[in-house]
C-alpha cells in the first residue's frame, strides 16, 4: 500500500531521473504538458553504510591479490569494503552473486568508438558506440585506440566522450586527422607532430592517455618517432599498430631501439609484421628483446589480427600477452572479435586461467595506461564492477581466417556497476519478481540503479493474483 | 592490418562506403522518379565543420554495388608491403547447385506451416530448396544445425536508428537551454543505435525505424543509416516533417503534413513501409488523422505510439474509429494509455474491438512500454502480440528490452510457445508492414535466416518497473544468414578447426560468407602439431 507521500517522492524521483537518463518517452497521463526535465535528480540521503552489498562472489582483483569467494560493498560510487561477511542490514540493496565471478570493471585498452572521423558526420562506419558493447559485457573503461587525432579530438569529446556511460579514454593518434577517411589518411607523413600532438595530449590528463601510430604503410620511421617525441611530452605511452610490414623498419628494431619502456605493442598475435619466428614457431627475437626492454604486448585481435596458427605457438613458448583487448570496430564486432568477453573466451579456451585472464583486462591494462585508479577494487576505488558467471559446454572460438577453436567455458556478464550504479543485468539478478513483495526500500533506488524507477499505475491495477 | 579493408579506405572513402554497403539490398533501390514538391530542409547536422564527408558523391543510391569477399592484390615484390586488397573481389562462380545447406535444423516456417526437423539450401542469395535428406554435396558449405532452430531472419518492426534526430534529453540543439537545463551542444544527438551492432547478433535481418525520420529529413537518414547497413533498413516515416527529435518538435501540429509525408513516401516503395505517430501530448487528433492521411496516400499503415494519455481523445476511440483495418497500435502492454480495464484488469473493449476491426497490436517494448502485471493479465485474457518488437534505443538497449531474442524469450516465458514467439518475429510482422517477400523461406525468397538455440536454465527477464520474471528457457542465435551470406556465427559451426584439414573448398567461400579470406602465411608457418 503506497502513501499519498509515498507516490509524490517517486513520482519526483522519476521525473529527476528521466531527466538524467535522457528520456524520450512520452510522460503519463496526469498532467497536461510533458513534465520539464529540469537538472540533476535528487539523491535522499541513504543513512546506511553501504548502498549496494554484492555477497559471495569469487573475487578476483589482482592489484590487492585476492582470489576467494567474499563480499564487495559500494557506497557513494566507491569501493566502500572487502571481506567476509559483511552485513546486509548494512545495505540499502543485496544482491547475492554466489557462484559468479566478481571482479573491477574491465577495460579495454583497444576500441574505435569515433564514428565521425569515418567518411564525415554520422557516417559512422566503423566506430561504434561505446554504450552499446560495453556495459553488457563487464567493460567500464575503454579506450579509443587512436581513431582521433589533435585536430579531431575536441569533437570527439564533444560528441561522443562526454555523453556516454562508459567511460571512454583517448589515444590520441599521431596524425593530425587521426583515423580518418575524409581525404586524408594515416600514412600522410606530413601530418605528424609529435611537437603538437604532445602538447595537445597535455590539455587532456586522464583523458587522453596514450599515443597511438597505426596502419603506415611508408618505408620511414618517422611516425614512430613522432609519436615517442609526442608521449615523452605529455608523459604518456605510446600505442604501436605497426602497418605494413616493411624491411626498411624490421619490428625488433622498433620494440628495442625506438619504443620505450612502457609502451605497448598492439595486434601482437597476427603473424602479419614477424612476430613468429619461422623455424621454431614461437616468438620472433624481436618480441623477446621487446619484452625484455618493457614494452607491453597488447592483444586486439579486432577482425584481421589474430591467428591461431601464430598465437597457439607463441603461448606455448611461454610468451602471453601483457593485455587483452578487442580493437572493437563494426566489422570485428560481427566477426570474430564480437566484444571483450569473447576474447576472453577465446584466451580460456587457449589455456590462460579465469585469473590470468581477468587480470589481463583489469590492473595490467590499467597499468598500461599509467591509470592505476581504475582496474582495482581497493577500498576507496571508483565502483566500476562486473560480475560474470561461467557457462560449460562446447563452445567454438574462431580467429581471422575462419577457422575454429573449442574450448568448454565462456563467461557471461550478469551484472555491470560503474560508478556504484547498475548499468547491466542480464538476468534481473538485483530485481525483484514482478508479483512479490519488494524486498528493499524502493526509495533507495538512486543508490544502487541507474535505472529510471517508474510512476506506480493507479492502486487497483496492482494484479491481485499473486 | 587492423582494419580489414585499411588499404581501401586510404585509397579512397568511396571504396570504404562500398565495403560497409555490403550485400546490397534489391528492394532498397529507390525509384526517386518524381521531384518533390516540397523543399527538403538540410539537417543541422550534415556534414558539418572541418570533418566533412570531402569528394563524397552527392547521391548516397550511386555508390552502392555488390561486395564480394576475396581476393586481393599480391604482395609487392620483395615481400616488403603488406599484401594490399584491391577493388572488388570477382565472385568465383559455383558449379553446384547450392551454395549453403543447413542440415537437420528445427525449421520455424509460418507461412508455409513447416515445423518440423529438416534441410535448407541457400544459392545465389535465396532459398533454393527446402526438404529433407538435401545431399551434402550439391552445397559449397554444408552445416550440421542438428539442435538449432532454423527460422527466417527475424524482422524488428520497432527500432531507432536515426542518430541525428532523437535529441539528447529530448531537446534539439539548435534549442536555447531553458533556466536550469542542461546546455546542448551542436550534434549532441545521438540516442538512437547504428543497427548492425545490434541486429545480426541476434537473428535480426530486417529493422523497421519507427519514425526517426520525417518528410524532411528521410533522405539524410537514407544516405547515413539505410544505404550504409549490412542490416536490411526499412523505414516509418513520422508525421512530423522533422522527424522524432524531441518534444517541441513532435508536439508542433505545425508540422504534421499528411501530403507532404505521403508523398516522400510514395517516391520510397519498398523502403517507406509505413507512418509514424509518436509522443503526442496535445488533446487534438490532427496527428492521427493526418497519418492516415498520408497512409492513404502511399497504401502503407500506419503506426501509433499514443503519447499522452488524453481525455480529449480516448484511446478507444483511435482503434475503433480513426485508425483503419492494418494499421498498428505499438506498445500494447504499457498500461499507460488505458489498454488495461482498471477493475477487470483486462483488455479494454477498444483493444477487443480494434483487433476485430483489424488493427495490428505490436510490442514494442523499450525502456518504458512494458510491465508484467499489464502483459500477463491480458496474455490470459488471449490478447496476444500480433508482433513482437523491441523499440530498441540507448537506453532500452542496456536495461529491459535488450535486444529482440531477450523480448522472444520473455514472451516465452510468459507462456508463449516457440512457434508462436518466431511467427511473431517473422511472418506476422513481414505482413503487419506489407513486405511479403520476407519472413519466410519459400523457395526463391531473399534468403535471411537465423539459426537459434534454446539454452536452458535460470533466467530472470525484466519490465519497465525493474520487475523480474523467471523463465527457463533462453534463446541465443548461433548463426545469421542475410541475402544468402553468413553475416554472424557465434560458435564458428560454419568453420573448420584450426588445426585440421579444410571441409569445403575455400574457393568457393565468397559464395557462402562475406567474411573475408586472409592472405595466407608462408607455407613454412604452418604448424607442424597436428
Amino acid at each position: 500500500m503506497l502513501t499519498r507521500y509515498l507516490r509524490v517522492v517517486l513520482l519526483l524521483i522519476f521525473c529527476s531521473a528521466v531527466a538524467a537518463q535522457a528520456q524520450v518517452q512520452a510522460p503519463p497521463a496526469q498532467a497536461a504538458a510533458a513534465p520539464r526535465r529540469v537538472g540533476r535528480p535528487q539523491n535522499q540521503a541513504n543513512p546506511l553504510p553501504y548502498d549496494l552489498l554484492l555477497q559471495k562472489g569469487h573475487v578476483i582483483d589482482a592489484k590487492n591479490n585476492i582470489d576467494r569467494v567474499t563480499d564487495v560493498a559500494i557506497k557513494d560510487g566507491k569501493i566502500a569494503a572487502v571481506g567476509n561477511n559483511l552485513n546486509p542490514k548494512d545495505a540499502a540493496k543485496t544482491i547475492n552473486v554466489s557462484g559468479n565471478f566478481v571482479t573491477p570493471g574491465l577495460i579495454d585498452l583497444h576500441e574505435h568508438l569515433y564514428t565521425v572521423s569515418a567518411n564525415g558526420p554520422l557516417s559512422k562506419l566503423h566506430g561504434i558506440w561505446p554504450d552499446q558493447l560495453a556495459v553488457r559485457t563487464g567493460v567500464t573503461t575503454v579506450v579509443d585506440a587512436g581513431t582521433s587525432g589533435w585536430r579531431t579530438f575536441e569533437d570527439f569529446k564533444a560528441s561522443v566522450i562526454d555523453r556516454v556511460q562508459t567511460r571512454v579514454l583517448v589515444d590520441l593518434n599521431i596524425t593530425g586527422w587521426g583515423m580518418d577517411h575524409t581525404g586524408h589518411n594515416e600514412s600522410d607523413i606530413t601530418d605528424m607532430d609529435g611537437q603538437i600532438t604532445g602538447d595537445f595530449a597535455k590539455k587532456y590528463p586522464g583523458i587522453i592517455v596514450g599515443i597511438k601510430s597505426a596502419h603506415f604503410t611508408g618505408p620511414e620511421w618517422h611516425p614512430y618517432i613522432e609519436a615517442v617525441k609526442a608521449g615523452n611530452i605529455a608523459n604518456v605511452p605510446v600505442m604501436i599498430d605497426y602497418g605494413s610490414n616493411r624491411i626498411e623498419r624490421p619490428m625488433a628494431e622498433l620494440v628495442t631501439k625506438y619504443l620505450r619502456s612502457g609502451d605497448i605493442y598492439t595486434h601482437m598475435y597476427s603473424g602479419l609484421r614477424n612476430e613468429q619466428d619461422t623455424k621454431t614457431l614461437g616468438p620472433s627475437q624481436g618480441l623477446i628483446d621487446g619484452r625484455k626492454h618493457g614494452v607491453f604486448f597488447d592483444v586486439g585481435t579486432g577482425n584481421g589480427s589474430f591467428r591461431y596458427r601464430v598465437a597457439v605457438p607463441l603461448m606455448k613458448a611461454g610468451f602471453l600477452p601483457d593485455s587483452i583487448s578487442t580493437d572493437l570496430h563494426y566489422e570485428s564486432s560481427m566477426g570474430n572479435t564480437k566484444d571483450l568477453l569473447n576474447v576472453m573466451n577465446i584466451f580460456l579456451a587457449m589455456g590462460l586461467t579465469e585469473q590470468q585472464v581477468f587480470t589481463d583486462t583489469t590492473w595490467h591494462p590499467a597499468q598500461e595506461i599509467k591509470q592505476t585508479q581504475l582496474g582495482n577494487l581497493s577500498v576507496g576505488a571508483i565502483a566500476d564492477v562486473g560480475v560474470f558467471s561461467e557457462q560449460h559446454g562446447n563452445f567454438g572460438y574462431w580467429d581471422m581466417d575462419g577457422l575454429k577453436m573449442v574450448g568448454n567455458k565462456r563467461l557471461v556478464c550478469e551484472l555491470t556497476i560503474r560508478a556504484g550504479k547498475i548499468a547491466w543485468d542480464l538476468n534481473g539478478i538485483s530485481m525483484d519478481v514482478w508479483n512479490q513483495k519488494a524486498s528493499s526500500d524502493p526509495t533507495m533506488a538512486s543508490h544502487w540503479t541507474d535505472f529510471p524507477p517508474r510512476p506506480p499505475l493507479p492502486e487497483q491495477l496492482t494484479p491481485t493474483q499473486k | 592490418m587492423k582494419l580489414s579493408n585499411r588499404s581501401l579506405i586510404c585509397q579512397s572513402m568511396f571504396g570504404a562506403v562500398l565495403l560497409a554497403t555490403g550485400v546490397v539490398q534489391a528492394q532498397n533501390q529507390a525509384p526517386a522518379a518524381q521531384q518533390a514538391p516540397y523543399h527538403v530542409a538540410p539537417t543541422p547536422y550534415q556534414n558539418s565543420g572541418p570533418i566533412g564527408c570531402v569528394g563524397c558523391p552527392a547521391n548516397g543510391a550511386a555508390r552502392r554495388a555488390p561486395v564480394q569477399a576475396g581476393g586481393q592484390a599480391p604482395a609487392a615484390p620483395g615481400g616488403a608491403a603488406a599484401p594490399q586488397r584491391v577493388g572488388p573481389p570477382q565472385n568465383l562462380a559455383n558449379p553446384l547447385p547450392y551454395d549453403l545447406l543447413l542440415q537437420n535444423g528445427h525449421v520455424i516456417d509460418a507461412k508455409n506451416n513447416i515445423d518440423k526437423v529438416t534441410d535448407v539450401a541457400i544459392k545465389d542469395g535465396k532459398i533454393a530448396a527446402v526438404g529433407d535428406h538435401l545431399n551434402a554435396k550439391d552445397a559449397a558449405k554444408a552445416i550440421d544445425v542438428n539442435g538449432y532452430i532454423v527460422t527466417p531472419g527475424l524482422v524488428d518492426i520497432h527500432m531507432h536508428v536515426y542518430p541525428a534526430t532523437a535529441e539528447w534529453l529530448g531537446r534539439s540543439s539548435d534549442e536555447p537551454a531553458q533556466s536550469g537545463e542542461i546546455p546542448i551542444t551542436p550534434r549532441m544527438s545521438w540516442h538512437t543505435l547504428w543497427p548492425d551492432g545490434f541486429t545480426f547478433r541476434s537473428g535480426v535481418t530486417t529493422v523497421v525505424s519507427a519514425g526517426d525520420s520525417g518528410w524532411r529529413n528521410f533522405e539524410d537518414f537514407k544516405e547515413h543509416v539505410i544505404d550504409r547497413s549490412q542490416t536490411r533498413v526499412l523505414a516509418m516515416l513520422n508525421i512530423v516533417g522533422a522527424g522524432m527529435r524531441g518534444g517541441r518538435y513532435e508536439d508542433n501540429l505545425a508540422d504534421m503534413n499528411g501530403e507532404a509525408t505521403g508523398y516522400m513516401a510514395q517516391r520510397y516503395p519498398g523502403i517507406i513501409v509505413g507512418i509514424k505517430s509518436a509522443h503526442y501530448t496535445g488533446p487534438e487528433w490532427t496527428p492521427y488523422i493526418e497519418s492516415v492521411k498520408a497512409g492513404n496516400m502511399a497504401n502503407i499503415p500506419v503506426m501509433i505510439d499514443y503519447g499522452s494519455n488524453r481525455i480529449e481523445r480516448p484511446l478507444y476511440q483511435l482503434l475503433t474509429k480513426y485508425l483503419r483495418p492494418g494499421d498498428i497500435y505499438t506498445h500494447m502492454y504499457s498500461g499507460l494509455r488505458g489498454e488495461q480495464d482498471p477493475h477487470t484488469l483486462k483488455p479494454q473493449a477498444g483493444l477487443i474491438e480494434g483487433r476485430q476491426r483489424g488493427v495490428w497490436f505490436d510490442a514494442g517494448t523499450g525502456n518504458g512500454s512494458f510491465r508484467f502485471r499489464v502483459t500477463v493479465p491480458l496474455l490470459k485474457e488471449g490478447f496476444l502480440p500480433d508482433s513482437l518488437s523491441t523499440d530498441l534505443h540507448i537506453e532500452s538497449m542496456n536495461s529491459s528490452t535488450k535486444d529482440m531474442l531477450n523480448v522472444m524469450s520473455k514472451f516465452m516465458a510468459m507462456g508463449l510457445t516457440l512457434q508462436e514467439v518466431v511467427e511473431e518475429s517473422t511472418w506476422h510482422p513481414a505482413r503487419e508492414i506489407k513486405q511479403e517477400q520476407l519472413g519466410h523461406l519459400s523457395i526463391g525468397a531473399i534468403a535471411d535466416v537465423a539459426v537459434l538455440s534454446e539454452q536452458h536454465g535460470n533466467y530472470g527477464f525484466l519490465d519497465m518497473d525493474n520487475l523480474k520474471m523467471m523463465g527457463d528457457t533462453r534463446l541465443v542465435c548461433q548463426l545469421t544468414v542475410h541475402n544468402g551470406r553468413i553475416v554472424y556465427d557465434l560458435n564458428g559451426i560454419s568453420m573448420d578447426l584450426w588445426n585440421q584439414p579444410a571441409s569445403s573448398d575455400p574457393q568457393t567461400a565468397a559464395t557462402w560468407t562475406v567474411y573475408t579470406p586472409r592472405p595466407a602465411l608462408p607455407e613454412q608457418l604452418t604448424p607442424t602439431q597436428k
